[in-house]
């Protein structure tokens, strides 16, 4: 177990919140969706979504001591329901047509580089590839008309972290208060905390008065 | 569209939702016949729109101002969450290019009956004075055909109607009535830039915002849920939709939702005479004596555009060939660093303080123009696009990272970018759902703002560092807010409207937003669109008494 | 126990002599000083109308700093101070309402003596609070730091509570000064102090409702009123004076409604109570004017029995003001 992946807020669950006056209906409503979605592929094939979860594995390592967030399965509904940004820039095309090219893409590097589908490589190659791809150093015809840079910058390094801190789970890992309506905050000052707060529990050093000179 | 919502048109049958009604209910609206030859057709209803369509109403002109988006109820609608509130930006079809693309969605549209000002952060600034002579006061962009001093008349009047929370003495440019309310408490990451400004020996002060700090008729005080860049589920903010709507209604206008006017029809005396729109499914026309366009700097000249006819062949109001030109954003770079302290920046509007230093001075700058920055509060979606975006994280780095998010603090600026001719919005090949050529929205940073942006990043820095944050980071790649594509100007070859917002070519079209900027300034651009929207009102009254409308 | 054995001193003899101007009826069981004649009661009665004030200013600055330290999360153990000072104080007004001797209080004495101490401290606390923070004595801080008007109301509290106690025992010097004319210059000056908190908090809440002119209208007022009666010969009676005091303490009390009102329309109303009681309008607050104007009445009492010819002739003698010092 990787020590610096145990939240800080070990005791706090913002779903323990939904009842509550930090949340509003339209909130609970949204966020039960979310948190039902079917964790099936609808929108990708069963071969993409193998990629794609092997991809999601490798960019935001799941939690130790949490459930697993089902980062594809949400991806996958977002696409199914165009709940995109709607703009593309050029030359990628626009988001559900990147993602499949994309994770083909990925899948046919994977074939030529080590014989083997991205999602059964071992993590460290598939870290590797990932790379590569980060650094512009993967040039499969495959990627056209996108470069594996531009889908990694642009697609995998803004839709996957967006799925993954969309989820309740993750707030209560970073201790983020939630939703918060009617009910919002009081306490504003450094160091200060509502009673319907996360609380620090590996707590950094607190400087007593923090305005000091 | 968004998951949540019923998508049919909700101002329809003579009546309109009650934006403060907890249960749904609805105000009485008048309607008009497609027929029948309005005074005014109004496209848009934001910030320009929405304050045009209130106060034409209640000139007594009449008045049907049309919104792509959905009418929300605020309370009944809004979610506390980053991703269901999606659903209030223009997310429609968009190719951008150029060599610094400019990212579209939630920075900078909004699609809803009170435009982006539904979800806007509320900054309420004025222009520094001598703005509005760029050219002939500072030397670079384009001189306005306004007067400062009148602006400032109709700043003050756009306040008072959005009730501004600021502080009791504004520290830069000239003198300016107080603030109808006070400012906001701070909170911990607006102290941090306070005392950041002050090591640096810049002066810093409360953000003038767009929502209450006390009770103002139906809207409660702000309660700092912190979710201000959405929308605000408790009408705290004085948004276009909680202000200038039931203003609107309540003088008489027609509000019509779930409308997307795709073109703009001319007469043979090359005159508008209506707009040709969508709602539900079908294509419809309205007969207008004016048709005004206020939707904002990319879907403005795209309409424009649009509604090219044989005799405009080069699209409406374009025999300077300026309309989609000039669109400027501006600079949205950041500065972010780590405190030993929690900070929990969730709390609160994000820009409860602002340092306008560098807008108002001039002396050891390698640029023109000028830049402000403001205290930030990202959610967790949008900071995980700073740490990604600007750093490259992910794996384990990234989820370490994010668990510092308590303790992060960050200044983000919002800086001037120089008009380009270069810089522009046409139309692409694609279309959308509604069979209409998307737009392609072309952006590239010149020199200038390279430097502007450079000087203000090594700023920031320095504040962060100067109050003891650590592991310090820039983002050096951000936009936010549009202005230009149908600029203001003096004379009918090097401007589409006049000082009125009147075409050049076209004496009954008129554009009020944004778009109408010949420079966009150091400032959110919110309250200088209103400004500018109560003043056309009160020019077309004027114009009307002479006869000369 | 030091309050036992003054009760239960069975030295001093029962009376039962009715007060001056049949203000209420004979009061069975107050053991009396034997010293003391009848007429002397009415120091008795200010005293207790004083420790009345005090009382309810020390019930404020328990619930207000309870609301207000709570929402500073007590990060500094002091802030439990003004809690304990205050309901001490509140204990030792009680005491001092409901006990019927025209005697002084050692105990009683020393918690109004730390009450004003405790006030002093508190204001310098809050004055560093807000002048270690950037802008130092800026309206931001002004505003939203710790307020800097409060812990005076517990110094009020003890110096009320104090006047009390050397009233009781018919002492008519306070501090070298004239006991009944400080009481009203003190409530006087409170009042208007009262008046610049309420004026600081509803200058913030941009005076959004016009009954917030109120409170800052009327106190300095009935205050020029009660520190002119203070300062100018006594008079039998205040009857304007004690009617715009009157109408000060009802407004104090209409203040409340007008606070509870103002936490119910706040998001999520008196549900939400846990935000809104601590940054809606402050409930606590709008009695301290009330406990003020009563104070202020009480001191209208003690100048009306020092009036040359007054029916309420403060008629401690020498002898019933020494006699009146309390065991040991």
């Amino acid at each position: 177990m990787h020590r610096a992946l145990i939240s800080p807020y070990t005791n706090y669950d913002v779903l323990e919140k939904r009842d509550s006056l930090s949340w509003n209906d339209a909130t609970r409503r949204a966020i039960a969706k979310r948190l039902s979605i079917p964790r099936v592929p609808r929108f990708f094939s069963e071969r993409q979504w193998q990629t794609l979860d092997a991809v999601c594995r490798r960019i935001l390592p799941q939690a130790d001591d949490r459930p697993p967030i089902p980062i594809a399965a949400l991806l996958d509904a977002t696409l199914l329901i165009d709940d995109t940004q709607g703009f593309r820039t050029d030359p990628l095309p626009y988001d559900q047509d990147a993602w499949r090219l994309g994770l083909k893409a990925l899948d046919i590097e994977a074939q030529a580089i080590y014989g083997a589908a991205f999602h059964v490589l071992p993590p460290s190659t598939q870290d590797g590839l990932l790379s590569r791809a980060q650094g512009g150093d993967l040039h499969h015809p495959a990627w056209q008309p996108m470069t594996a840079q531009l889908f990694f910058e642009k697609r995998i390094l803004v839709d996957i972290p967006a799925m993954y801190y969309s989820h309740p789970t993750s707030w209560s890992e970073i201790g983020f208060g939630g939703p918060a309506s009617p009910r919002g905050y009081v306490r504003m000052e450094l160091n200060r905390r509502d009673p319907w707060e996360a609380i620090e529990t590996s707590a950094p050093r607190i400087q007593e008065d923090p305005y000091a000179r | 569209m968004p998951v949540d919502f019923d998508s049919r048109p909700r101002a329809v049958a003579g009546r309109a939702p009650d934006v403060f009604d907890p249960k749904g209910g609805f105000v009485p609206m008048r309607s008009y016949d497609e027929d029948e030859a309005v005074d005014f057709v109004i496209v848009g209803t934001g910030a320009g729109g929405g304050t045009l369509a209130a106060r034409l109403a209640e000139l007594g002109f009449s008045v049907v101002a049309f919104d792509a988006g959905p009418f929300f109820r605020p309370l009944l609608d809004f979610a506390s969450d980053e991703t269901a509130q999606n659903s209030l930006y223009w997310t429609d079809k968009r190719v951008c290019d150029g060599e610094n693309p400019i990212k579209m969605g939630g920075n900078n549209s909004g699609k809803a009956v009170g435009g982006s000002t539904v979800h806007f952060a509320m900054v309420s600034l004025r222009f520094r004075p001598e703005w509005f002579k760029s050219r002939s006061a500072l030397g670079y962009g384009a001189d306005w055909p306004l007067d400062w001093r009148e602006m400032w008349h109709y700043y003050t009047v756009a306040e008072r109607a959005l009730a501004i929370a600021g502080p009791v003495h504004y520290p830069w440019g000239p003198k300016r009535p107080r603030y109808p309310y006070r400012a906001h408490e701070i909170n911990a990451a607006g102290r941090l830039l306070a005392q950041g400004c002050e090591a640096l020996g810049y002066r810093w002060a409360e953000t003038p915002l767009a929502t209450v700090s006390a009770p103002r008729g139906k809207s409660p005080p702000c309660v700092y849920r912190g979710f201000c860049r959405f929308g605000c589920s408790t009408n705290a903010k004085q948004s276009a939709l909680t202000v200038w709507i039931p203003r609107a209604l309540k003088a008489g206008a027609e509000i019509r939702d779930l409308a997307m006017v795709g073109r703009i029809e001319v007469d043979d005396q090359g005159l508008a005479r209506g707009v040709h729109y969508v709602r539900e499914g079908k294509w419809r026309f309205q007969r207008a004596r004016h048709v005004v366009i206020s939707a904002y700097a990319i879907e403005t000249p795209r309409l424009l555009l649009n509604s090219a006819t044989d005799r405009f062949p080069q699209g409406l109001a374009n025999s300077s060939g300026l309309v989609g030109r000039n669109l400027m954003t501006q600079s949205n770079q950041a500065a972010w660093g780590r405190m030993e302290d929690q900070v929990r920046w969730y709390k609160g509007p994000p820009s409860l303080t602002i340092t306008e230093h560098w807008n108002y001075e001039d002396r050891g700058k390698d640029f023109f123009g000028g830049y402000c920055w403001m205290g930030q509060g990202p959610m967790p979606i949008e900071w995980v696009s700073v740490q990604t975006g600007a750093r490259g994280l992910w794996g384990e780095r990234l989820r370490t990272e994010m668990m510092d998010y308590n303790h992060q603090i960050g200044v983000k600026m919002v800086g001037e970018m120089l008009p380009d001719e270069a810089n522009r919005v046409t139309l692409d090949s694609d279309t959308d759902q509604y069979g209409l050529p998307i737009p392609r929205i072309t952006y590239r940073w010149g020199d200038n703002d390279k430097r502007l942006i450079k000087h203000a990043l090594d700023q920031m820095m320095m504040s962060l560092d100067s109050v003891g944050a650590t592991k310090l980071f820039r983002q050096e790649d951000d936009t936010n807010h549009l202005a230009g594509t149908a600029r203001m100007g003096f004379t009918p070859e090097t401007s589409v409207v006049d000082a009125d917002c009147r075409s050049w070519d076209i004496p009954n079209l008129w554009i009020c937003d944004g778009s109408v900027f010949p420079t966009t300034g150091g400032v959110n651009p919110a309250l200088t669109i209103q400004a500018i929207a109560l003043r056309t009102a009160d020019r077309i009254k004027a114009l009307a008494i002479r006869g000369e409308l | 126990m030091q309050e036992g054995s003054c009760q239960d001193n069975g030295s001093h003899t029962r009376d039962h002599a009715a007060p001056e101007g049949g203000a209420g009826s004979s009061v069975p069981d107050a053991p009396m000083s034997a010293e003391l004649a009848p007429a002397a009661r009415a120091p008795l009665y200010a005293a207790r109308d004083l420790n009345r004030c005090s009382g309810l200013l020390a019930l404020s600055v328990l619930l207000d700093s309870s609301v207000e330290h709570y929402r500073g999360n007590f990060h500094n153990k002091a802030m439990y101070t003004p809690l304990s000072v205050s309901t001490l104080s509140l204990a030792a007004s009680v005491h001092g309402v409901t006990g019927r001797r025209p005697l002084g209080h050692k105990t009683r004495l020393a918690v109004f003596a730390l009450a004003i101490v405790t006030g002093v401290a508190g204001t310098l606390f809050h004055v560093y609070d807000i002048i270690r923070k950037p802008g130092g004595f800026s309206w931001q801080n002004l505003f939203y730091s710790a307020p800097l008007g409060a812990p005076s109301a517990l110094t009020v509290a003890g110096l009320t509570g104090f006047f009390a106690e050397r009233v009781r025992r018919g002492q008519t010097q306070v501090f070298g000064q004239d006991a009944a004319r400080l009481a009203a210059i003190t409530s006087a000056v409170a009042m208007v102090g009262t008046t610049a908190e309420a004026g600081l908090l509803h200058f913030r809440g941009a005076f959004h409702n016009p009954f917030m002119f109120l409170p800052v209208a009327m106190p300095p007022i009935a205050a020029g009123f009660l520190a002119y009666a203070g300062i100018t010969t006594p008079r039998t009676a205040y009857p304007f004076t004690r009617r715009l005091l009157t109408a000060t303490s009802l407004m104090g009390l209409a203040g409340t409604a007008f606070h509870v009102y103002g936490v119910s329309r706040a998001m999520g109303g008196w549900r939400n109570w846990q935000q809104n009681m601590v940054d809606g309008p402050p409930i606590p607050a709008p009695p301290s004017f009330s406990a003020l104007a009563f104070a202020g009445i009480a001191a209208l009492r003690l100048l009306g029995a020092k009036a040359p010819n007054g029916p309420e002739r403060l008629g401690a003698t020498k002898t019933g003001a020494t006699g009146a010092v309390p065991r040991a």
